[in-house]
């Protein structure tokens, strides 16, 4: 019965998307019910994995390889607890920002079918299972970004559709070759099967070209800023924090789960160049951006840039504790960087409301008058840089430690300058909120907004960085060895 | 677009057939591995119906079935919340209007068999929703301005059917303790037939629905009566 619960996160916000479509005028009612429910059920599978370790299930009653498998191991649960937290803050914040408009009607359903799609893809254990989650998952998201119906938020996120399309094509042409040699689907199977090959090799390409697109990797990122600039503040939040995540997270498991015998230096090798040149140049972006939200959308691609430099240290180091530390470190990078990155996404459009546009260099009065949404973003803004005590932090260290140990130094030149860069480019905004105005009084101003995005902002700095420890209990390994 | 670009990515499209060209006829021409097909045949007297493909859309692998129905849905949502429709077509002439008034009924009576036909033989409920949809937009080609569709809470509730009976069906045999979509033995067929109707009218509505293209309107209200100025200023 412990198994059956791995399908809760998905059929409970799948369930609430069918009543929020079918009755509008309590979406929003429906919405956060339902919001309540998949997080705690996302929690309570995150618990159970915590305690009593790998769960899977094979649906449909026919085993392997006939039926879809679903399986959750800490990397699964770790990021599920995230859409879980994140996604409940959204939702919550989603509340107060379409009260009473129209655009609120359209947003609960696409918003909870996007959530089912996230929750599907970090339990899925079947190659055919996760491009019906990424289809979903890219459709929703789209439909998302195009909600302010202006013209921009509508070009950017058909421009996001059909990359979207393309890039999960290009993954299905993958699985197509890896099914046809191996007969089977199943994520687990398959990795017993794997031998290089030829063919093996191409569908690695193939599925991780398609992936990269999806994840925003450099230089395939062109997509990302406008899309996820022009969507509604709660939508830009979900892209950025979890959408890019699930594509990266499944490049993860391709190359440490299923193809880890077929992976080599080289290729490896290849990921974190593009994530250096995601990091400089996202870095470089942002900090030229006029717009708040642009320069969020820019941060996302640096910030995606570091999740792919683990990937040539991971490869070098043998299996053991020091590289037991390094994917909990990229685990926690990614974590921290949904919390971060949605407390700030959040917080930026409570400032562009209060101001009624977004740029930086006009902020001063409007970030002044609401300091709990000024503390959310440089909280969030600390996580990004990596400044301690955040999760990011840790993980930043336990990463140049790794490229010291395995002798890649070059990647701490990378490192070091996009850390740079990054408080640049925070401090750039944080500078505007000193002005010479009186300061207000009353720290919040609006909490049914405002507290969803200062707790997610926290929990990427406190939570995730002074408790970094059940990360790594999590995905089964010893202690943080820093 | 750029020519030269054009060009480049027409060079590597080529590359990238020649390479997959490459892979296939050095491995897999030579050596086609086992697959799932023998397997599923094996075992298709268990799941309840007998043609192969409604059992592995309906049986074997019947969540990805429903996340496919979520998948039509968030589409047919997308397009609603870009905004209200374009105005239809004019009325059809007389020769397309009896046209019609045969083709819409007759399509809607052959989606009905496909729908049933699908247990032994290829049919089922996607192509049977695709029928009813192009009846849909037959009628709508016709001059009818909503295709036929009823009002904006039927169609909410029509076109959350299928993945809505699919779910309830997958998570009551969750909690009877056969596992969620796991069909109890003896029961199967009856309920493929409950989730591929609901299915069916589900797609066909969806179809429908986004070929008329926009959120539906409420349907308009009888006009107001008109106040001509003469009866106005009678009044005074």
């Amino acid at each position: 019965m412990t198994t059956d619960s791995l399908i809760l996160p998905i059929a409970l916000p799948l369930l609430g998307a069918l009543l929020a479509t079918a009755l509008p005028r309590i979406a929003p009612l429906l919405g956060v019910l339902t919001a309540a429910l998949t997080a705690m059920s996302g929690l309570w599978l995150t618990g159970l994995v915590w305690v009593s370790g790998d769960l899977s299930i094979v649906l449909g009653g026919w085993g392997l390889p006939l039926g879809i498998g679903l399986s959750a191991d800490g990397l699964s649960a770790a990021l599920l607890a995230m859409s879980s937290l994140v996604g409940l803050g959204i939702s919550v914040y989603a509340l107060g920002y379409f009260s009473g408009s129209e655009r609120g009607l359209h947003f609960w359903p696409l918003w909870l079918l996007l959530w089912t799609a996230l929750n599907g893809v970090f339990l899925a254990a079947d190659l055919f299972n996760l491009y019906v989650m990424l289809e979903l998952l890219g459709l929703s998201a789209a439909a998302l970004g195009a909600l302010t119906g202006s013209r921009d938020a509508v070009s950017a996120n058909l421009r996001y559709l059909l990359v979207g399309l393309l890039g999960s094509i290009t993954y299905l042409l993958g699985v197509a070759l890896i099914y046809t040699a191996y007969g089977t689907l199943d994520i687990g199977l398959l990795s017993e099967r794997v031998e290089p090959s030829a063919l093996v090799s191409t569908s690695l390409v193939l599925m991780t070209a398609g992936l990269a697109l999806k994840a925003a990797l450099f230089p395939l990122h062109f997509w990302l800023p406008p899309a996820h600039a022009n969507a509604p503040a709660p939508v830009s939040a979900a892209l950025s924090a979890l959408v890019v995540k699930a594509a990266f997270y499944l490049i993860l498991r391709l190359w440490t789960d299923l193809f880890a015998t077929i992976t080599d230096a080289g290729a490896a090798f290849i990921l974190g160049a593009l994530g250096a040149g995601a990091i400089l140049w996202g870095s470089w972006r942002a900090l030229r951006a006029e717009r708040l939200k642009l320069l969020a959308a820019y941060s996302t691609v640096a910030q995606i840039g570091y999740l792919f430099l683990f990937f040539p240290l991971l490869q070098a180091l043998p299996p053991g504790p020091a590289r037991d530390d390094l994917f909990a470190a990229c685990v926690l990078m990614a974590v921290t960087h949904g919390f971060a990155k949605a407390g700030f996404f959040l917080a930026a459009g409570l400032v562009q409301k209060k101001a009624g546009h977004d740029r930086i260099d006009e902020l001063g009065g409007a970030a002044q008058s609401m300091p709990a949404t000024t503390f959310s973003i440089a909280l969030a803004g600390s996580a990004l840089i990596g400044l301690p005590p955040s999760g990011s932090f840790i993980a930043k260290w336990v990463l140049m430690q790794s490229a010291l140990e395995t002798g890649q130094w070059w990647w701490l030149i990378v490192i070091a300058l996009g850390t740079l860069l990054a408080a640049a480019y925070i401090f750039r905004v944080l500078s505007r909120a000193f002005g010479q105005e009186p300061t207000p009084q009353c720290f919040i101003t609006d909490a049914r907004a405002e507290i969803p995005a200062l707790l997610l902002a926290l929990a990427s700095v406190a939570l995730l960085g002074l408790a970094a420890g059940p990360i790594w209990s999590l995905l089964g390994f010893e202690g943080v060895q820093i | 677009m750029n020519r030269d670009l054009s060009l480049l990515i027409g060079i590597l499209v080529a590359l990238l057939a020649v390479v997959l060209l490459w892979v296939f006829h050095s491995t897999l021409a030579l050596d086609p591995g086992q697959r799932l097909a023998s397997l599923a045949m094996e075992r298709l007297p268990e799941t309840g119906v007998s043609n192969p493909v409604t059992a592995v859309l309906l049986n074997y692998r019947a969540y990805d079935t429903l996340l496919e129905l979520g998948v039509l849905l968030a589409a047919l949502l997308g397009i609603w919340s870009l905004g209200p429709p374009r105005p239809g077509f004019q009325r059809a002439g007389p020769a397309l209007a009896a046209m019609v008034d045969w083709v819409v009924p007759l399509a809607i009576l052959t989606g009905g068999y496909l729908l049933w036909v699908g247990g032994h033989a290829p049919g089922g409920a996607f192509q049977a929703g695709a029928l009813l949809g192009a009846a849909g937009v037959i009628m709508r080609l016709a001059g009818h301005a909503n295709a036929g569709l009823p009002s904006e809470t039927w169609q909410r509730w029509l076109v959350v059917l299928g993945a809505g009976v699919f779910t309830l069906t997958g998570l009551l045999l969750a909690f009877t303790g056969y596992g969620f979509l796991t069909y109890p033995p003896g029961q199967a067929k009856w309920l493929i037939l409950l989730i591929e109707t609901a299915a069916t009218l589900a797609i066909g509505v969806t179809l429908a629905a986004a070929y008329v293209g926009g959120r539906p309107q409420p349907t308009a209200p009888p006009p107001p009566p008109l106040v001509t100025s003469a009866s106005a200023e009678a009044d005074r």
